[in-house]
């Protein structure tokens, strides 16, 4: 006879895994988001040249590039199940926050292939000046993490009205651009040689707040 | 019915005393006239915001739609009065500075909430199912609830370090003669019994809209 | 799992699809053991109701509650001790059938996931498809796959929406096998139009828009 373990870590481990699953079989979500990123990438590049004495633009065209690749992609991982009608065979076997969390793990690990990518590849074609590694990637890690929160909740919203994917920019952006405007700051800040701390800890509170916020909204994301 | 003519008289005649009566702010000169217009709205802007997510927040607990009518009332009065409070203050900012547009503090902020209502009335005519609507923007409003300090009061302050600017603004130092005080709280008040006066009858044409469909 | 004392019962349940009224006033209470017809004309709410039992769906209005060995049981968390197939089931199809109820069972923390998976296949007679893409698989064979998936953690309720629809003689009898088997032990409801699944029932609701439904 089956018995059932405590569901929730576990349930959130095998959704974590299905969806990495399905993402390598079908890799269409991938492909779709390295290509966006390196084709914005590139038309920046192109357009602007190398940019290595202005870090303020660099800084910003780098969170408008991630920004842009997570608008572009985050929302899939909900959108998906709204459209291959599997969120029934899903709320079948997990609680809503475990859904939910596992899918955030799973946005958070897709953010973090992209800028993998994508960093590297703008920091060279820009000319920018070698980042202070330690602020850079706080930035990087703090603004991401709070980044793919807040789409991974709103994306989980908007699967489920009529025009999805053209709403997730516009619904989300108010709740995203906190995270934007004190990564761009920071991004700036370390390479003109000042201190990060004000914006990392700008970006670790509103991301703790907007984790706190999601977990207590999750169980009311799907009724019917 | 007697209440509604007494409030119309109330903020009509304020008016005509913002203009014949109370003195102008001197470093404002006649562009003082603006400010019993554009703070109060802004007022509203923000009050409507509150009544709304905590609405919002009360649906989900509930799962009452009345608290979802009083929700989406405030939010379509207070896109309202934000357009207007942003319109106001961008016309004052021309006067007073000669640009429309500086991305100062408030203008910033209004501008954030401007984006927050529209996102949320955009969020709502995309679904068509009473309940799952009600429950869907009130999810994203309560998400909403944890930007808005930060949009409001954080990121201006980003911009400012980014962007040390020479151009001074004196607009939250002004010393309020008693008349000019009197009209203020005057149609501060008026404004905000406006509020609550078009929201009741919004919140009576959604009671009977949804009895309408569900006979 | 199966030993669990098990009831459904619905006091004044009301539902609405925006102006339509679906279910209105229903009051039943169900105990198991037994199998429990539910019928009613096409759109009389027969579906509706097994979502609300499923804790897929929230009522507008009364109380649905399903207990357990004399507990509640939150809706959220019904997915525990229910199986549910429904012709609006749909599985990934990237995976494999297999892999499906493998997926199920590890996100629902069964032990052994594959051996479950295996276990749930045969009992439906898919055991040999196993790996096949589910894109691949019939409609019959989409249908005994759904049987499969509520049959995995051998949950003390089973709710089947139409069972029957797309199988074949053996699938018949297949499911005939299956309910009759349940029928001492468990408590399986049935939305059905189609007399051959009706008469698996030794109880029934009728549902008729406006109306109380009525055990029998």
């Amino acid at each position: 006879m089956p018995t059932e373990a405590s569901s929730s870590p576990a349930a959130v481990w095998a959704i974590l895994r299905k969806e990495c699953r399905s993402e390598w079989r079908t890799r269409y979500g991938l492909n779709a988001a390295l290509l966006f990123a390196v084709t914005s990438l590139t038309s920046v590049s192109f357009a602007v040249g190398r940019l290595g004495d202005r870090p303020d633009v660099l800084a910003a065209l780098l969170w408008v590039v991630l920004l842009f690749a997570a608008l572009a992609s985050l929302s899939h991982t909900f959108v998906r199940e709204v459209e291959g009608r599997t969120m029934t065979l899903l709320r079948l076997v997990a609680s809503p926050t475990a859904i939910a969390t596992g899918k955030l793990l799973f946005n958070l690990l897709f953010l973090a292939v992209i800028e993998l990518v994508t960093v590297p590849l703008f920091l060279i074609l820009m000319g920018a000046p070698t980042p202070s590694w330690g602020p850079f990637l706080g930035v990087l890690v703090l603004g991401s993490l709070a980044l793919g929160t807040g789409a991974t909740l709103v994306g989980a919203i908007i699967a489920q009205t009529r025009g999805r994917a053209a709403l997730f920019a516009g619904v989300s952006f108010p709740i995203l651009l906190p995270v934007v405007a004190a990564a761009v700051s920071a991004t700036r800040a370390q390479w003109s040689g000042g201190s990060v701390a004000v914006e990392l800890r700008l970006l670790a509170a509103y991301g703790v707040a907007l984790l706190a916020a999601s977990l207590m909204l999750y169980d009311h994301l799907w009724e019917d | 019915m007697i209440l509604r003519g007494l409030l119309l008289l109330w903020i009509a005649a304020w008016i005509v005393a913002a203009f014949l009566w109370a003195p102008l702010v001197p470093v404002l000169g006649p562009t003082t006239r603006v400010l019993y217009f554009h703070i109060p709205s802004a007022w509203v802007t923000v009050l409507a915001l509150g009544w709304s997510m905590v609405h919002s927040v009360l649906y989900l607990r509930s799962r009452n739609l009345e608290h979802d009518h009083q929700a989406a009332a405030a939010a379509e009065i207070g896109l309202l009065f934000c357009v207007a409070a942003t319109i106001s203050g961008s016309l004052w900012a021309k006067a007073m500075w000669g640009a429309y547009w500086n991305w100062d503090p408030r203008e910033t902020s209004i501008f954030f909430l401007l984006l927050v209502y529209g996102a949320y009335l955009a969020l709502r005519s995309a679904i068509d199912q009473p309940e799952r609507r009600a429950r869907l923007s009130a999810v994203y409003s309560a998400i909403a609830f944890v930007s808005v300090p930060f949009l409001v009061f954080v990121v201006p302050r980003i911009y400012f370090t980014l962007h040390p600017d020479p151009l001074i603004n004196t607009r939250g130092k002004i010393d309020m003669d008693p008349r000019i005080r009197v009209v203020f709280f005057a149609l501060l008040a008026g404004f905000t019994a406006l509020f609550f006066w078009v929201q009741s009858v919004r919140v009576r044409v959604a009671r009977l809209e949804r009895r309408a469909e569900e006979r | 799992m199966s030993a669990a004392a098990a009831a459904v019962e619905a006091r004044d349940l009301i539902h609405r699809y925006g102006a339509r009224r679906v279910l209105e006033h229903l009051a039943f209470e169900f105990a198991a053991p037994g199998v429990v017809a539910i019928r009613g004309s096409n759109g009389a709410g027969k579906s509706t109701l097994l979502k609300i039992v499923a804790g897929l769906l929230r009522p507008s209005a009364g109380a649905l509650s399903v207990q357990i060995d004399g507990r509640d049981t939150p809706p959220l968390a019904r997915h525990r001790w229910i199986g549910y197939a429904a012709p609006d089931l749909s599985f990934y199809p990237e995976f494999s059938a297999g892999e499906n109820l493998v997926f199920a069972a590890e996100t629902r923390g069964l032990d052994a996931p594959p051996r479950a998976a295996q276990r749930a296949l045969e009992q439906v007679g898919l055991a040999s498809r196993s790996n096949d893409r589910v894109a691949a698989l019939s409609s019959g064979m989409l249908q005994r796959l759904r049987l499969a998936f509520a049959l995995l953690a051998d949950p003390p309720v089973l709710l089947l929406d139409e069972p029957g629809s797309h199988l074949d003689e053996a699938g018949r009898a297949m499911l005939t096998d299956l309910v009759g088997k349940r029928r001492t032990t468990h408590l399986v409801m049935i939305a059905t139009n189609d007399e051959r699944e009706g008469a698996l029932a030794d109880r029934s609701v009728e549902l008729a828009g406006r109306g109380l439904g009525d055990p029998a």
